[in-house]
């Protein structure tokens, strides 16, 4: 369906500021949503993208400025609101009943119901139709633990289109799709504008606003930034509505000449390893990374990225049924944290820092037994501040006061630091999870540097990324994992999305990758 | 797709967390972003704020922190009471400082200070790895007994006769203590249940122990027999009632201030207690960490019990020890410190003033001493309160993340 000015918008946020303390999450936004349009909202994070949409679903009340549906102002106090409204929300992280089928999930809080009794039938029949219509097939009587995430996803709508929303909000609904997975999100979504609906469509991925969506509001510290067709748009454009500047291009930094045919700094050999129930996660991955090489590892979530690099931190120690080994330099590792790997986690807030402790201290975090820490009585205070001195400047990291908690900084300069910490260090191999997550662009650019420097010292480093376009620009080499299995090896000039893409679905095994594969058995011999 | 739940699980521990990054406080972080995108070339740390406007932070700091606000909120509350009930605030308030401190009454206040003072101990050391130690009085209890054994068994010379039981009392509290670490680690029941169900049947058996095996003959009384000279604590010059212990514990209270701020371990067991993965992933055994910080605790609630026994009237009466209720003023002292350590033997000391004084003030003022309950009770609930509306605020913020 065209998108026709001259209706009143769907859905409409008219001056909306929103202040949390001192801070101005959302500063006088307008925004307004067509009949059968999808519209992007993209920003950095913080720029208060999802304050706005806390708004729009009624968990949040703004302190000025209002919401209307189609013309005519409406009060929203609590997401119930929002439903009854028409407005439905696609959460990143599915809310769903991992033990209940399809059907029950979709009707769970507004059960069709027959002389007071839940009519199964009905909701399984109310599934099938919504499915028919809007192209969302999925199996009503399937557990959702046994089905993967994008069709879990389409519950999601599901849920919300039963519960008849007119406006469907979807926030990173393609952080855990595969590219494939996505652009038959992207289709499903057009057969739901087709029928009058709306979508808004949450997002950082500027590929994908160009692709998918119809319209573009751009955020940049809590205002609107730019208005834009993705027609007559162009991802420069973008950016420089995002950040205020525009990016340099975006230059590779893989190594200029391939690492010595030498031993391994890291290997891993068949390794093979279950969960709490007996479910293999690892099946049998080998592969090794030699100093001055970044090993990129490409998947969907859930492939078994979590327990690989858990293992091989010696995070995870092995479990009953678990075999194969980690080597370092040739040697195998026992359980346990090994202080000559470095490893920047996903989780900076749980894993990476203690958010209540001070950016000093969490800055020391795995040295304090050293001896150059150590003082007359216990922990020197001063070498501990002279250490995170030293570390803030090195890493240009911006801190009032390094006896400040760490939880004071900024994404981008916590992730900085965490990376200051473990690279400081100078350790031969180097795990690195989602360096740049929650990470502004400016900041970005620095941690990929910082990497890649890394690398040229000689250090092995082991990058699992979600962001393609990251693992593109750094590795010399990507894995692909799905299912627990290496079941594509790729050098970083052929990793485009399609060969990734493809390999991350489990569609190509080793040998349809041609000649660079490894397959299976990765390099490791 | 046998993947499935890791993907939950995988979205649950690495994402969402991300995503409670980026709360209320991330729009804070997103400014600071802004300045560093706009304003580069401000390079390195921005120094902290020097002087007299420093002076007026810090006293600010002090004044607004959360235990004084509790302390003076309950206060004025029962304030309110007593107005309420027709007592004088004029006359009560200076006859329980009174009961508490003069007329010859600060010796007994010290004297209940002091076990105050272990016990409270015993539950913040295990408190600062994020272990709850709610077992004080049976830990108390059986190191309590162990010591009046020991002192009525074995003969020994002086000195050692007083150290011997210490130590093994010290070491009865840890090892009771110590029995909820492997639960907590291996099968994963909170501390905070254990030490309580173990503590009730601890202080069972002490009980059975000193009306039985122990029993002082022909009394018929529930109290071991006067322990020998030797095993007596001895009293401070110029007083009856405090003992040695007082130094004692004072000196071990410096010793852990001290490995708290300063040592290698102290920062390991806080940085578990802070962020228990956090630890993990800096190669710290915090499993080893739970196991040392509960029996370290146990050891000093085991050590109070002995300076109890140890002391006057040196003897081990029973309930003698549990009826004061150290174990548990000592947890609401510790709770007010609210994460200060060095706060620990003021909130103490209050603490047992506001106790000790009860009785005084009934005796000038006609005030019941209930009353000083109520604003121990009411100190809690404060601080209670403050606690959740901090709990509530990130949950909150952490919801806007994760629900937009």
């Amino acid at each position: 369906m065209a998108v026709s000015p001259a209706e009143p918008p769907a859905a409409e946020l008219v001056g909306v500021s929103k202040r949390f303390g001192p801070v101005v999450a959302n500063d006088g936004i307008d925004l307004a949503i067509a009949k059968g349009e999808i519209h992007a909202v993209v920003g950095e994070n913080g720029a208060g993208k999802s304050t706005l949409m806390s708004i729009l679903y009624g968990l949040h009340r703004p302190d000025a400025g209002h919401v209307a549906r189609n013309g005519a102002r409406i009060r929203l106090r609590s997401p119930a609101d929002a439903i009854s409204h028409g407005l439905g929300m696609v959460h990143q992280h599915f809310r769903l009943f991992p033990e209940l089928t399809v059907a029950e999930n979709v009707v769970i809080g507004a059960e069709p119901t027959r002389g007071g009794v839940l009519d199964l039938a009905a909701a399984r029949r109310e599934v099938e139709r919504l499915g028919d219509l809007y192209g969302l097939r999925a199996d009503p009587d399937a557990r959702i633990d046994g089905l993967p995430v994008g069709i879990r996803q389409r519950v999601e709508i599901l849920k919300a289109l039963y519960r008849r929303a007119e406006v469907l909000i979807l926030d990173e609904p393609t952080a855990v799709l595969t590219p494939g997975e996505a652009t038959r999100l992207f289709d499903v979504l057009r057969t739901v504008t087709a029928t009058g609906a709306s979508v808004v469509l949450v997002t950082h991925k500027l590929t994908e606003v160009l692709a998918a969506g119809d319209r573009v509001t751009v955020l940049r510290r809590g205002r609107v930034t730019g208005r834009f067709d993705t027609a007559t748009t162009t991802a420069d454009e973008l950016v420089m509505a995002m950040i205020g500047r525009s990016l340099g291009p975006a230059t590779p930094r893989r190594a200029t000449r391939p690492p010595a045919d030498g031993p391994y700094a890291l290997e891993v050999r068949d390794l093979r390893v279950r969960d709490r129930d007996g479910v293999p996660r690892l099946d049998g991955v080998s592969f090794g990374v030699r100093p001055g090489e970044i090993v990129g590892i490409a998947g969907v979530a859930g492939s078994g990225q979590r327990e690989l690099l858990d293992t091989v931190t010696g995070l995870r120690g092995p479990g009953r049924g678990d075999s194969g080994e980690v080597l370092l330099s040739g040697a195998p590792v026992r359980r346990g944290r090994h202080p000559a790997v470095a490893y920047v986690p996903e989780d900076r807030r749980g894993r990476a820092t203690s958010p209540g402790m001070s950016l000093a201290e969490n800055l020391i975090m795995g040295d304090q037994r050293t001896p150059a820490l150590r003082g007359r009585l216990g922990l020197s205070a001063s070498a501990v501040r002279e250490r995170a001195r030293t570390l803030t400047e090195r890493f240009s990291i911006r801190a009032a006061s390094v006896s400040d908690p760490i939880s004071s900084l900024s994404g981008g300069n916590a992730q900085k630091a965490v990376l200051a910490r473990e690279l400081s260090r100078g350790t031969p191999v180097i795990v690195v999870e989602e360096p740049t997550q929650g990470v502004d662009v400016g900041a970005q650019e620095q941690i990929h540097a910082l990497i890649a420097d890394a690398r040229d010292q000689g250090q092995a480093v082991l990058l699992q990324s979600s962001e393609l376009t990251e693992l593109r620009a750094l590795a010399d080499r990507v894995l692909v994992m799905f299912e627990g299995r290496v079941v594509a090896e790729i050098t970083g000039e052929e990793a485009g999305d399609e060969r990734l893409g493809a390999a991350m679905t489990g569609a190509t095994t080793g040998g349809a990758s041609g000649t660079t594969t490894g397959g299976t058995s990765g390099a490791a011999s | 797709m046998s993947g499935g739940p890791t993907v939950d699980g995988h979205d649950a521990n690495g994402q969402h967390a991300n995503g409670q990054h980026a709360d209320g406080r991330d729009a804070n972080e997103h400014h600071t972003d802004g300045r560093e995108v706009d304003g580069r070339g401000v390079d390195g740390p921005v120094p902290g704020r020097r002087g007299a406007g420093a002076v007026v932070a810090l006293a600010g700091r002090i004044v607004l922190a959360p235990a004084v606000l509790a302390v003076a909120g309950a206060l004025v509350l029962t304030t309110l009471v007593m107005l309420a009930v027709g007592v004088d605030p004029a006359l009560a308030y200076p006859a329980l400082v009174r009961g508490a401190l003069y007329d010859g009454n600060l010796e007994y206040t010290i004297a209940a200070f002091v076990p105050t003072l272990g016990m409270a101990l015993a539950f913040a050391i295990p408190l600062r790895a994020g272990e709850f130690n709610l077992g004080g009085d049976g830990q108390m209890a059986l190191g309590g007994v162990v010591a009046a054994a020991l002192a009525l068994n074995v003969t020994l010379p002086a000195g050692l006769g007083v150290l011997l039981p210490l130590v093994a009392a010290a070491l009865t509290g840890a090892l009771v203590a110590g029995i909820s670490a492997p639960l907590r680690t291996r099968l994963g029941v909170p501390a905070i249940v254990t030490t309580l169900l173990v503590s009730t049947p601890a202080v069972a058996l002490a009980s059975y122990l000193v009306r039985f095996p122990l029993a002082e003959q022909g009394t018929g009384n529930a109290q071991t027999p006067t322990l020998p000279d030797a095993a007596h604590l001895p009293a401070l010059a110029g007083s009856e009632y405090v003992t040695l212990g007082l130094p004692l514990i004072a000196l071990l209270t410096a010793a852990w201030l001290l490995a708290d701020a300063r040592g290698v371990l102290g920062y390991e067991i806080r940085a578990t207690g802070s962020n228990r993965e956090f630890a993990r992933y800096g190669g710290v055994a915090v499993n080893r960490l739970a196991a040392v910080t509960l029996a370290g605790g146990g050891a000093f609630a085991g050590l109070v019990g002995a300076l109890i026994v140890l002391g006057p009237p040196y003897r081990f009466v029973d309930g003698a020890l549990t009826a004061p209720g150290y174990t548990f003023t000592a947890i609401a002292a510790v709770l007010l410190a609210t994460g200060r350590p060095v706060a620990v033997p003021f909130t103490v000391a209050l603490l047992t003033i506001l106790s000790a004084g009860g009785p005084g003030m009934e005796r000038d003022a006609g005030v019941p001493s209930q009353l000083t309950q109520i604003v121990q009770g009411l100190i809690i609930v404060i601080v209670a309160v403050f606690a959740t509306v901090r709990h509530v605020r990130r949950r909150r913020n952490a919801r806007t993340e994760a629900g937009a």
